[in-house]
């Protein structure tokens, strides 16, 4: 019976190997690296054919410009792991917008009633979704279709399609224009949900049971996981997420407009994928969403830079992503 | 037909000098370990892997192929486990597949591929209906219609990859008597299995492979059972194991039950009357569709109670979900371990903290160490052939799958284990080491209950015995009273023939 002893691992918790575990935990997917030299071979690219790409204005612009994209593909990035989708975020980002706009209009022009009146409408919007999906068994591609016409037509509704204007200075400092240990609050906010978004899944027990439920629904209840309630969580984020984007866009443009970011889901969901979750679920990580999101962002800037019309820019910028999904897949 | 076959995969020799051959009309039984190569020499024969080295002879002629097309046309058609069938056509559909007999423009001609697939059923006497929808067939007809479907055209030789391993007793019978008809065609027959019984009922010769390489073959009818094991896992290993037909031995048992269920009903079940021990090891015979899952799926929450009581440890409890089960101490072990009990892309350690998440937490977050720590003591103490708890399941053999399935359920010890045909799919050696683990479960205190299609298994495993027929317990046995597989297997043959209720009162 020697065959039935087995090669017993014990586990050696050196620092240098915790440390070389959380950055495999960051940097996790099946071929991490192919993302980042996508990356650099794009910064590169960018770098040798416009002499304007290459400074530290620039890069901000790109930080800035891919931060609506970025936040809410950090909640699509839960939801894509647990084997769902959500092709309403841009609607919901514009219906948000008219919220915290409204409600601040209405109530004393408030800074924080805006915030609240925001994120509030994002989560009921994600909780909405969430109901639709587990509760009815509806799929999420169809419920959140449905929901991405409704939460449009409703954001025209509330205003006969008319922007409202912001007029309240430290909303704008706080979600637009100012900055935050020198940073521009729109990239602080980022980086803020980027953190909250990599505690959540790498370390938090929510992110476990994401994981099992988009890597096997089945196997995930016959564990005694409540997969509904996973599911609508990961709804909720997302919409909040979309909340926090319509108040940083809202700032920067002192008015919230119902008619804002059509089509950006397109770009939130490439993001991604690019970043290396799998459209089947139970596999996918923070970091690389971040990277999908700033090659879509780098793209656009660099495109423009050098001057390429902007049908043209379509083109490419599609092209550049199956390839690079192509590029980066199993 | 086969000789000198080798193939290497990077460093490892999966198979070394392999040499099998099958006569026209014959049934081969292919026996081994998992691991031991079976798999690889099916993927070879079917075009998926090809050789590095040795020759493949179909009817004395040298054939090669580099694609499982070139081996469906040189007359290999292979059943796997893991059927190839389209769930939302029917059965006449799917055997003409890609041959549909067509009217000019494309349109099939609906009529006569109904014709041709009932005449070809008819032909090989498999009782299949040609119009049902292949989704909503059980699982042993849609597993005939997948050999059905193979041995459309010109078939030569017929791989069989373990086809009984989700099959009653009857419904066995019925793909023998397909498997004859096929051999009485002229078809050569290559059956892989694990089952031993099965070796001895339909085949005319056996080779085993062992490490990649042939342990030998034999006229069946000139070995047995024992000079079988001894080749499949080696001399020295062999002494556990022929004492498979032996029962457990009588024991005595903490009379008070752990669970005990009475005229519990829902949509499956019928007045069920069944209570578990503390300890004991109790057994659920029963054909598929009678009811002997629904009864682990009711106390695990999976399925509302309409009316009826079920206790644990003596204290009433309605079970609301498999979360609320799982908090009373209540386990499973589910029949299809790759739906329904592992995450195959995970790692060991991902997949053993599944069910107990909030234990490797603080305030809500991970203590990663403490779970890690847990999962390579699970592995250690489950004997898993694994690299470490970092592997991913995916890459483990089924036995070591099916312990990792144990794993999620090993600490702290569950009060009832409910376990459905844990030894599905599994090799002789795990088998032994997974009663080793359902035995010291039992030995710390758990009320374990079994269902298990392979009497034998049961005989060997359990204390008491519940035949279950159409959703309800026919009748429960103790140790003593029945000791034998061939005598519970008549058992539960005259049960399900007359129907329940009719022979409460006769002697086994």
């Amino acid at each position: 019976m020697t065959e039935l002893t087995a090669p017993s691992v014990v586990a050696s918790s050196t620092r240098s190997d915790r440390r070389r575990k959380i950055l495999q935990n960051l940097l996790r997917g099946e071929r991490p690296y192919m993302l980042y030299i996508a990356f650099v071979i794009l910064l590169v690219v960018f770098s040798l054919s416009s002499p304007w790409f290459l400074s530290v204005d620039n890069f901000l612009n790109i930080g800035r410009q891919t931060t609506l994209v970025s936040i809410i593909a950090i909640g699509m990035t839960f939801i894509i792991i647990s084997r769902q989708i959500d092709l309403s975020v841009a609607s919901t980002l514009a219906l948000s917008g008219m919220a915290a706009a409204l409600a601040m209009s209405q109530i004393n022009n408030s800074w924080i009633v805006g915030a609240v009146a925001g994120l509030g409408t994002g989560a009921l919007v994600g909780l909405i979704n969430g109901i639709l999906t587990t509760q009815l068994s509806i799929p999420s591609f169809l419920v959140t279709l449905g929901s991405l016409s409704m939460a449009r037509g409703l954001a025209m509704m509330v205003t006969n399609t008319k922007p409202v204007i912001i007029t309240n200075e430290t909303y704008f400092a706080i979600f637009g224009e100012g900055t935050f240990l020198g940073i521009p609050v729109p990239i602080a906010w980022t980086l803020a949900a980027m953190i909250v978004g990599i505690l959540l899944l790498h370390y938090n027990v929510f992110g476990r049971r994401i994981y099992a439920v988009g890597g096997n629904p089945t196997a995930a209840l016959y564990s005694g996981i409540n997969t509904k309630r996973i599911t609508t969580a990961a709804f909720v984020l997302t919409g909040t997420l979309a909340g926090l984007a319509a108040l940083v866009l809202s700032a920067r443009s002192h008015a919230a407009r119902p008619d804002v970011v059509q089509g950006m889901e397109l770009d939130v969901i490439a993001a991604v994928i690019l970043g290396g979750c799998s459209l089947f679920g139970g596999r996918g990580y923070i970091l690389g969403t971040l990277f999908g999101s700033l090659i879509i962002g780098t793209l656009n800037n660099g495109l423009v830079l050098l001057g390429v019309s902007s049908p043209m820019q379509l083109v490419i910028k599609g092209a550049i992503i199956v390839a690079a999904v192509a590029f980066t897949k199993r | 037909m086969l000789s000198g076959i080798k193939k290497r995969f990077g460093g490892v020799r999966a198979l070394r000098d392999v040499n099998l051959e099958v006569r026209a009309g014959e049934v081969h039984a292919l026996l081994g370990e998992n691991g031991a190569g079976k798999s690889t020499l099916i993927k070879i024969l079917s075009g998926v892997h090809a050789l590095d080295n040795g020759t493949i002879e179909i009817a004395g002629k040298p054939v090669e192929f580099d694609s499982p097309a070139k081996s469906r046309e040189a007359g290999i058609a292979v059943v796997y486990q893991d059927l190839s069938l389209v769930e939302s056509l029917s059965v006449a559909d799917n055997l003409l597949l890609g041959r549909e007999p067509r009217a000019a423009f494309g349109f099939v001609r609906q009529r006569a591929l109904m014709a041709r697939a009932e005449a070809f059923l008819k032909e090989l006497g498999i009782p299949l209906d040609t119009r049902a929808t292949v989704g909503s067939l059980p699982f042993a007809y849609r597993q005939m219609t997948e050999i059905a479907k193979a041995l459309m055209g010109e078939v030569r030789l017929l791989i069989l990859d373990e086809p009984t391993s989700s099959l009653t007793s009857d419904e066995v019978r019925i793909l023998f008597d397909a498997i004859g008809k096929a051999t009485r065609r002229g078809v050569g027959v290559i059956y892989v299995t694990h089952r031993l019984n099965e070796v001895f009922e339909i085949s005319q010769r056996v080779t085993v492979l062992r490490d990649g390489a042939n342990a030998g073959t034999f006229v069946t009818a000139d070995t047995d059972m024992k000079r079988l094991v001894n080749a499949i896992i080696g001399t020295d290993r062999s002494a556990s194991i022929v004492s498979r037909n032996e029962p457990a031995p009588k024991r005595d048992l903490d009379p008070s039950p752990v669970l005990s269920l009475s005229d519990v009903s829902n949509d499956r079940l019928r007045a069920v009357d069944l209570s578990v021990s503390k300890g004991e090891i109790h057994g659920l015979a029963g054909l598929i569709g009678s009811g002997r899952t629904e009864i682990l799926e009711t106390v695990f929450g999976l399925r509302p109670i309409e009316s009826g009581a079920i206790e644990i440890e003596g204290r009433r409890w309605l079970p609301t979900g498999p979360s609320d089960a799982i908090e009373q101490g209540v386990a499973l072990v589910p029949e299809d371990r790759h739906v329904q009990g592992l995450v195959l892309d995970h790692s060991i350690e991902r997949n053993i903290t599944l069910p107990r998440i909030p234990h490797f937490s603080r305030w809500g977050w991970m203590q990663q160490r403490a779970a890690a720590r847990r999962a390579e003591s699970a592995v250690a103490r489950l004997a898993v052939k694994a690299q470490g708890a970092s592997s991913l399941v995916r890459t483990l053999s089924g036995g070591n799958q099916q312990k990792v399935v144990f794993g999620k359920w090993n600490d702290p010890r569950p009060r009832v284990l409910l376990l459905d045909e844990p030894t599905v799919g599994v090799d002789v050696g795990a088998r032994e080491e997974i009663y080793a683990v359902i035995r010291n479960a039992a030995r710390d205190g758990s009320g374990v209950l079994v269902v298990s299609s392979d009497l034998v298994e049961l005989i060997e495993l359990c204390d008491r015995i519940s035949v279950i027929v159409d959703g309800r317990v026919a009748r429960t046995l103790s140790r003593g009273e029945i000791d034998d597989a061939e005598e519970l297997h008549h058992l539960l043959q005259m049960y399900q023939a007359s129907g329940p209720g009719h022979l409460q009162g006769l002697p086994a």
